[in-house]
């Protein structure tokens, strides 16, 4: 097979996370009683007109900034024709001429080299009604009909589909950090399409485009890309041609599948939405969303790293923002970041998947997080009698000192009295010495639960163990 | 037998005065309302009649104190207008059977005034036609000349005000849809500014040339209606805050007006009586002290083509949505969803409603967008620039409302395609945004209404009632097509 | 020879407008969108002045909606006027292929 070269461009739909609809006031609502969430607006109703959302604008305004975009100040919406049952007024609001926000960029590493997806524009558009099958019937449910979107469109720039898994997955953490979507491609709040062509070589015009459509699922992007391209390679290398269609990924096959050939091109009828006067992108409009941008996940990343978080946890902490958020309320203060990340990573994690709760619904405030990590990092507690505690320190409110005084976990790490002590239960256990010397590993537990007994739990396991050992030999 | 009152010939003030009095209730205005009605059946000003409904309204309103001009007044709704749960048609075998479960704007303010909604009027189908002959529900007549058209597309508001059915009656002017029924059926009838009545609730037919207006036997009380409609609302974006009283300049003295009058408006496709009635009325205002030009306005004599492109492109998108899904006609046993579509809008629009969305379509279709839309809009934007730079040197600018006086019945229908000459001096308003009225200037030979078009700058209404009030005043014409006498 | 659109245009039109015509108005529509063409082509004749595109005949700017929820219909109320509906949900007839936009 000859070694083409591909250009891949990319269109990801994504769902706002707002409280209404775009044009109506209406709740954008996942999941509800079919056609509960619609108004004579959403349903299209003769004589309705559309107004616009401020928290769509605000989300869009952070999005182009959060891509890197321009941002247009001067805007107004045009109508797409077209029809379609799930297209309540049979044409869809969009922008067509003023897309909000344009030449962008989505940053990401390749075997640590960095590349730019580059980002043609994104635009603000009204989401569809949702359709189910049955049987020789559609069945049409209205509640998605004019939630809000936002289309962004790369350049065929993507090389790729490892970059475009990596533009995904970045892009999805992106706007998932700044609250502009769920960005859940499971329940369609996201979603992508990718247009793949094949050349020969760089000099070569760009071959004939194909377009995936709807891909459920990063990994399928990826998956789909490069079915994709071995079908074309296979094609040409076989003298045949084809021409632009229009494809979907299927699962079960593991192949990309015929939707339908392009025969001319859409023809839209786009023209400018006369009821929606020109809207001003201000100054001090973008200013304010400009504060509500925070820390996004490669400077977390980046900060974590420097403050001495081990790369995994760092890359651990930017995959979970709730934790991420968390983490960088400590950030100004004096601690140690490494035990912090790994008690949140660790046990504080375990401790809020269980019980389904987020850490933020816990007793952790930020000066008892930081009372716990300074007992830890003098080896008041060690992570073993930490287990018994964790419970009530992230459920009571009492201090740390308190819950281990409480405990009665009195860290012994004074090596004499401890020597003291193990020498005692030696002696008085010869048994279980003959035990451990024969290579029995519960005289070694046995030992451990009477030191434990001994000082009330109180001794440094680790400690303990070592001085045991020593002892024992 | 019935003792015959005829409050309904006399004026608001006065109807007022005896509903103050407790003489007469609003049953009583109610009531009147239907036996003319019945009475003028044969005009089919109507096509839904809201009786029930409209007698409950008047006795409600037995209990309530008489605290506007308006109160207890029966009015009459152009059925493209939704009224929730009295039947909606906009002429159109599309929505024949379509119940809205929403009010418009307008509507609530009506309910809000305590007026008493009467009935839906006849219209052209979806707004679409001057004579209100492409009505679903069949054609309705002028009350001067029942072999004539009353026009349209507000036709049967123009008829039934002028016959006195109703005072009051709310029309929609998309390219001189109130003006032209007004001229031919001898009424007063405003197209506000664009943006000072709310859209919300008026069937789109071209959403940037739309516009709701009253039409009223005369000046003062179409000003007194437009006070109760107009205003921002939440629900149309390109609707405006309005704080004046529109009557406030009715019977000041006009003299240092300063008047123009497009050439255009005199050109030769103008009946030569209608260009008497207006130089009639153009001495009448220099003998007052006014000054009249005759001016340019650039792109004046473009607009057709504007409108063709325009409307009907805005036409061909908001008329989609009758696709037989979500409420409307739906054909009966569709083979599949293609089939719906095509079958549902074949019967379900008439001729001439087809006709104006596949121009529409075709218009924006592949690269005439680009080639024809865009340059529209662009020639509009100057259209509008030259009547603002008119209305930097004038207060106000004059002209006949229309080419002819109201037509036989059996005249060609007006075809989309062949290019709109009978709205050629109204479209234009529509295409600026400019406020624009029509009021009566006298009778043909024939004993037929014609108007006077009163065009304005953008949020002058007031001024346009002043000089229309004096002109009406001084022309002191006899407006009852039955005879009746109001104006002494 | 009078001029006039092709059959296959005056089809594209009509499946565009989604309107059903017969053999006498697709013959109709050849000539009359051809004579309608010509006629438009006056907007060619205007040497317009500035390149400023009026679509709306207002000075409006658009105002933004604080993002408060309003009343919404129950189903019952938003199938009212609906031809054919299945419990809570509006219905046709079956549908092949993709949304024209933004995926199904």
């Amino acid at each position: 097979m000859t070694n083409y070269i591909p250009t891949i461009g990319i269109e990801v739909h994504v769902e706002l996370k707002t409280n209404t609809k775009i044009f109506s006031n209406a709740l954008n609502g996942y999941g509800q009683m079919a056609n509960s969430l619609t108004n004579v607006i959403d349903l299209g109703y003769p004589g309705t007109l559309p107004t616009v959302n401020k928290e769509v604008i605000t989300l869009a305004i952070k999005a182009a900034k959060v891509l890197n975009c321009k941002i247009r100040r001067e805007i107004h919406f045009d109508r797409k024709n077209y029809f379609y049952p799930d297209n309540p007024k049979n044409f869809q609001i969009t922008q067509s001429r003023t897309p909000i926000g344009y030449d962008g960029y989505v940053e990401i590493e390749v075997d640590g080299i960095k590349k730019k997806i580059e980002i043609e524009e994104m635009h603000i558009e009204e989401d569809t009604c949702k359709s189910t099958h049955r049987g020789d019937k559609t069945l049409l449910d209205f509640n998605r009909a004019g939630v809000p979107l936002i289309e962004i469109v790369t350049k065929p720039c993507i090389s790729n589909s490892t970059e475009a898994k990596l533009y995904l997955e970045k892009l999805k953490e992106l706007l998932f950090y700044s609250d502009i979507s769920d960005c859940k491609m499971e329940e369609g709040s996201m979603r992508c399409d990718a247009n793949v062509s094949i050349r020969k070589n760089q000099a070569a015009p760009f071959g004939t485009k194909c377009e995936i459509k709807n891909i459920g699922s990063i990994s399928n992007v990826g998956l789909s890309i490069e079915k994709e391209i071995a079908r074309q390679a296979k094609l040409l290398d076989n003298g045949e041609h084809f021409k632009e269609q229009t494809r979907r990924y299927d699962d079960k096959l593991g192949d990309t599948v015929l939707m339908r050939v392009k025969e001319t091109g859409n023809d839209y009828r786009y023209f400018p939405e006369p009821d929606i006067p020109y809207l001003y992108i201000t100054d001090s409009m973008i200013e304010e969303v400009e504060k509500t941008i925070g820390m996004l996940p490669d400077e977390r990343r980046k900060t974590y790293i420097e403050k001495g978080v081990s790369e995994i946890n760092a890359n651990k902490l930017v995959q979970n923002k709730p934790l991420s958020d968390y983490f960088n309320t400590l950030l100004e203060e004096k601690t140690d970041f490494k035990i912090a990340s790994n008690l949140l990573l660790g046990d504080i994690s375990a401790y809020l998947n269980k019980n389904e709760k987020a850490i933020t619904e816990t007793t952790l405030t930020k000066e008892r997080f930081l009372d716990l990590i300074a007992k830890i990092e003098d080896d008041t507690l060690t992570s073993r009698n930490l287990k018994d505690i964790l419970e009530t320190i992230l459920e009571e409110t009492t201090s740390i000192e308190d819950i281990i005084k409480e405990a009665k976990i009195a860290n012994i790490t004074d090596d004499n009295a401890l020597r003291t002590i193990i020498q005692k239960i030696i002696a008085t256990n010869e048994e279980s010495v003959l035990d451990y010397k024969a290579g029995h590993d519960r005289a070694i537990k046995f030992f451990m639960g009477q030191v434990m007994k001994e000082t009330k739990g109180s001794a440094n396991p680790k400690l303990a163990m070592d001085i045991l050992k020593e002892e024992l030999k | 037998m019935k003792q015959v009152h005829n409050y309904l010939d006399l004026p608001l003030i006065e109807i007022n005065k005896l509903l103050k009095e407790k003489k007469i209730t609003p049953k009583d205005l109610v009531l009147e309302s239907f036996e003319r009605i019945e009475q003028n059946k044969d005009l089919n000003s109507f096509i839904t009649l809201n009786k029930e409904e409209a007698l409950k309204k008047a006795l409600e309103l037995e209990s309530k104190e008489v605290d506007s001009l308006t109160f207890g007044i029966p009015i009459a709704i152009k059925d493209n207008i939704v009224t929730k749960g009295l039947r909606t048609t906009a002429a159109s075998k599309m929505l024949e059977n379509f119940e809205p479960i929403y009010d418009a704007d307008v509507i609530k303010k009506i309910n809000d005034a305590n007026m008493i909604i009467i009935g839906k009027t006849n219209m052209d189908e979806f707004a679409m036609g001057s004579s209100t002959r492409t009505s679903y529900f069949g054609l309705a007549r002028n009350p001067w000349n029942k072999n004539r058209v009353p026009g349209g597309s507000s036709g049967g508001s123009a008829s039934a005000v002028s016959s006195r059915i109703i005072p009051l009656s709310l029309g929609s002017d998309t390219g001189g849809s109130i003006r032209q029924p007004s001229s031919f059926c001898g009424i007063v009838g405003l197209k506000p500014t664009y943006g000072r009545v709310s859209r919300y609730g008026l069937i789109a037919f071209a959403s940037s040339l739309d516009q709701i207006g009253p039409m009223t036997r005369n000046v003062y009380e179409n000003a007194v209606l437009l006070n109760v409609i107009c205003g921002k609302s939440a629900n149309d974006l390109t609707s405006v805050e309005t704080k004046e009283d529109f009557t406030r300049l009715i019977g000041k003295d006009i003299s240092g007006m300063k008047i123009a009058i497009p050439k255009f408006y005199v050109n030769d496709a103008i009946d030569q009586e209608i260009k008497e009635k207006l130089n009639a009325v153009v001495e009448l205002l220099k003998s007052n002290n006014c000054t009249i030009d005759y001016v340019d306005i650039d792109y004046i004599d473009k607009t057709v083509p504007l409108y063709q492109i325009i409307a009907m492109g805005e036409a061909s998108s908001n008329l989609a949505r009758y696709d037989g899904i979500r409420y409307g006609y739906s054909y009966e046993n569709p083979k599949n969803i293609e089939d719906l579509y095509l079958k549902s809008r074949k019967i379900g629009f008439g001729p001439e409603v087809k006709r104006r969305i596949m121009i529409g379509s075709y218009l924006l279709s592949g690269k005439n967008a680009k080639e024809y839309y865009d340059k529209a809009l662009k020639i509009r934007d100057d259209l509008r620039k030259s009547f603002l730079n008119t209305f930097k040197n004038y207060d106000l600018i004059i002209g006949p409302t229309n080419t002819t006086t109201a037509y036989e019945l059996d005249k060609g229908l007006d075809d989309a395609i062949k290019s709109f000459l009978d709205d050629i001096l109204t479209i234009p308003v529509n295409m600026a945004g400019l406020p624009g009225m029509s009021v009566p200037m006298g009778f043909s030979s024939e004993k037929l209404p014609i108007g006077l078009q009163i065009i304005g700058k953008p949020f002058d209404e007031a001024k346009m009632y002043q000089l229309a009030s004096f002109i009406e005043k001084e022309l002191n014409l006899n407006l009852n097509p039955n005879g009746g006498v109001e104006n002494d | 020879m009078e001029e006039k659109l092709s059959r296959e245009e005056v089809l594209h039109v009509a499946n565009l407008a989604r309107i059903e015509i017969d053999e006498e108005e697709i013959a109709m529509y050849q000539v009359k969108l051809k004579q309608l063409l010509n006629e438009i082509e006056k907007v060619n004749e205007v040497k317009s002045y500035d390149e400023e595109m009026l679509i709306c005949p207002t000075d409006n700017k658009c105002e933004l909606r604080e993002d408060i929820a309003g009343e919404m219909l129950a189903p019952k109320e938003a199938l009212k006027n609906a031809p054919r509906s299945s419990g809570n949900y509006f219905q046709v007839p079956v549908v092949i292929g993709e949304s024209g936009e933004a995926g199904a």
